[in-house]
């Protein structure tokens, strides 16, 4: 059982930081997502632990061994790289046992070696195949496939599934995951997609500007984001710019009641945020306001509802089988905000803009 | 994925022309090509049939005398001579050598060069294109200089102490045997060393340009994924580097043997007259001291033959090794 840690990573590209202050653990057997935008340093970090980039400060450890200064050809860490990075001069086979060759494996072993991992991708039979022969799912197949040709340590994948189309997407998402629940492999996925993390990992790291905002389970991130970016980033909320006043919190003329918030200085300047399936159109109590509906958008799966209120524009989501009364555009309607479902976070005047 | 849609776009009809203007535009292709090219061949083609008038010039003929000089001799039936073999086995044994050493010496400079910066690209490609602008001339007299007894590289390595050294350690012994050195000091004039190193100078910069396109397409990401696979960088170059532009530095390597194979002022300048080339033979020839038209024709037939002949085995070898 050994676990992936950093401590203290930084790394600076001349005058820009593009990881600072990381300290990190990736459980054994466990699937972490760094989660981000693009240019939050999540594949930057990634690079660091497969050895592809020097941490400017800070180490990396893998259990008790100091792998930091360790070069990435000695660190056995499988990595799938965004472009897949297949050899097209070798065919699958090769491809596949490439690491194997490199260790001086012999041919009939590499040859089993390559069909077992064939079969256990689902690609049975194509080891003679060229690369350009094959498809972009069968490409990602090939391509995770020979980053645990040689039983690595920790399994890397860098945005996996940017090349591929989004049904595909979705079932590689759940089909990655399985094997990686069945091969109990320590495995880091770096991704900008909030339902890719959500999907595959134990644990998510979400990432902006070079730090992690917050590490946890992904429902944990989810219902409890630790501040406004996180609750952008990880599904939809709607933001209200406010203030505390006595332990509530104050959005125009509207005060509102949030029992979990926690406890903010009088005059504070605060962003309420709330997701849009728990605000409750027709919902009768605290926190509750006037609005008119102001255009409906029903995708089948869902319905929004968009309301103009005097504390500013708010969603509101429906699940199809949520029955709700006949609604038009135009109509005036109350609207309340849940106390326990509202989340409150400090404004940082950066956060702002 | 986005390899292969690059290559759609890039094969997507460009803008369309209408039937009459593409026509004209490969007429008048073809015929550039007709009046730089073919027409002067066919003449060198024709006075090479042509008759030597001795003690003047050349009339127009049909006979196979200079063809037949070069294969067997002057003296055939005689006596035969293999001279004008030997003349072009020192162009091919010169060009190739040269060519083979520049594309080495570029592969490395190149691939970091694409590892560069943007700028550090650009600064460099300006100053190897501008240093295309120097003539052959120009370049043979900077070495003449540099090679020269007195004031260049073997004055330097007596300087230094290193003739005395390789003396004292027995490899003087060495380089006087392969003619690198007279019995006191260190002597590159003339020797086929200072004329491959000058040839392979003077293609050097075509060979960066040559490899260029091929390496700053190379992707970094197969390089890293070899890396982590437990490669080492020596093994990451003989598995990945070299198999993926193999093609490139076969085809770069035959392109500039085959424009080394007319080097001239290198060779006169550099290469002991007992192993002067087929270009040199030419010049004399034709310009030159021996005054044969006819001659020097059906000697630059030859090596345009032999030029072509190698053009095609080098894409047969590379159509075998690509399928």
């Amino acid at each position: 059982m050994v676990d992936l840690v950093l401590k203290g990573i930084r790394k600076d590209f001349g005058a820009t930081r593009a990881v600072d202050r990381i300290n990190l653990t990736f459980p054994h057997g466990k699937l972490t997502a760094l989660l981000g935008p693009s240019g939050c340093g999540k594949t930057t970090l990634l690079r660091m632990i497969a050895g592809l980039e020097d941490p400017t400060h800070g180490r990396i450890l893998l259990g008790d061994e100091d792998i930091t200064a360790l070069p990435a050809h000695r660190r056995r860490f499988g990595m799938v790289f965004q472009s897949f990075a297949l050899f097209p001069h070798l065919t699958v086979a090769d491809n596949i046992a490439y690491a194997l060759a490199i260790e001086g494996v012999d041919k009939a072993k590499r040859r089993a070696r390559a069909e077992e991992l064939l079969e256990l991708v689902q690609l049975p039979g194509y080891g003679a195949r060229r690369i350009g022969e094959l498809s972009g799912g069968q490409r990602q197949r090939v391509a995770i496939a020979r980053a645990l040709a040689q039983e690595p340590r920790v399994f890397l994948l860098d945005e996996p599934m940017s090349a591929l189309d989004a049904k595909l997407r979705e079932d590689m998402q759940v089909e990655l995951r399985l094997l990686q629940q069945r091969l109990k492999i320590t495995t880091v996925v770096v991704t900008h997609d909030q339902r890719e993390a959500m999907t595959m990992a134990d644990q998510i790291v979400v990432m902006s500007h070079g730090h992690a905002e917050q590490v946890g389970p992904p429902q944990q991130i989810y219902s409890r984001p630790a501040n406004a970016f996180v609750a952008s980033f990880i599904g939809k909320a709607n933001f209200l710019s406010g203030e505390a006043t006595g332990g509530r919190f104050r959005v125009g003329e509207f005060t509102f009641e949030a029992p979990r918030a926690p406890s903010f200085l009088t005059g504070s300047k605060v962003t309420l945020a709330i997701r849009p399936e728990n605000a409750v159109i027709g919902g009768k109590g605290p926190n509750a306001l006037p609005a008119r509906i102001t255009f409906i958008r029903d995708v089948g799966s869902t319905r929004d509802i968009y309301l103009s209120t005097p504390v500013g524009e708010i969603v509101v989501e429906y699940g199809a089988g949520e029955s709700l009364p006949p609604m038009h555009v135009g109509e005036d309607v109350p609207l309340q905000l849940p106390p326990e479902t509202l989340h409150v976070f400090a404004r940082e005047p950066e956060a702002a803009a | 994925m986005s390899a292969s849609a690059a290559e759609e776009a890039a094969s997507a009809p460009g803008p369309a022309h209408t039937d009459a203007s593409g026509a004209a535009l490969r007429l008048g292709l073809l015929a550039v090509l007709l009046v730089l090219c073919l027409v002067p061949f066919l003449f060198v083609l024709a006075i090479s049939f042509g008759h030597k008038i001795e003690g003047a010039g050349w009339e127009f003929g049909f006979e196979f005398t200079h063809y037949a000089r070069f294969f067997f001799g002057a003296a055939w039936p005689e006596s035969f001579s293999q001279l004008y073999w030997q003349r072009l086995g020192y162009s091919v044994y010169f060009a190739a050598i040269a060519a083979v050493l520049a594309v080495a010496l570029a592969f490395p400079f190149t691939y970091f060069l694409t590892r560069l910066s943007r700028l550090g690209q650009t600064i460099w490609l300006v100053i190897l294109l501008s240093s295309l602008s120097l003539s052959e001339v120009f370049i043979v007299m900077g070495w003449d200089i540099l090679l020269s007894a007195r004031s260049g590289l073997p004055a330097l390595l007596d300087a230094l102490g290193i003739t005395d050294w390789t003396k004292e350690i027995g490899w003087f012994r060495w380089f006087r045997d392969v003619g690198l050195a007279s019995p006191r000091n260190f002597k590159f004039k003339t020797s086929g060393f200072a004329t491959v190193l000058t040839m392979a100078y003077l293609v050097w910069p075509y060979a960066v340009i040559l490899l260029y396109p091929a390496l700053s397409r190379l992707d970094p990401s197969l390089i890293e994924a070899a890396r982590t696979m437990g490669a080492r960088p020596l093994t990451v170059t003989r598995t990945v580097i070299l198999p993926l532009v193999r093609l490139p530095l076969v085809g770069s390597s035959l392109l500039l043997f085959v424009f080394l194979l007319g080097t001239y002022v290198t060779v006169t300048v550099f290469a002991d007259p007992s192993q002067h080339t087929l270009a040199v033979s030419i010049y004399d020839s034709v310009r030159g001291s021996t005054l044969n038209a006819p001659f020097g024709a059906a000697q630059s037939v030859i090596l345009l033959v032999a030029a072509g002949g190698f053009l095609l085995a080098g894409r047969r070898l590379s159509a075998a090794a690509a399928s």
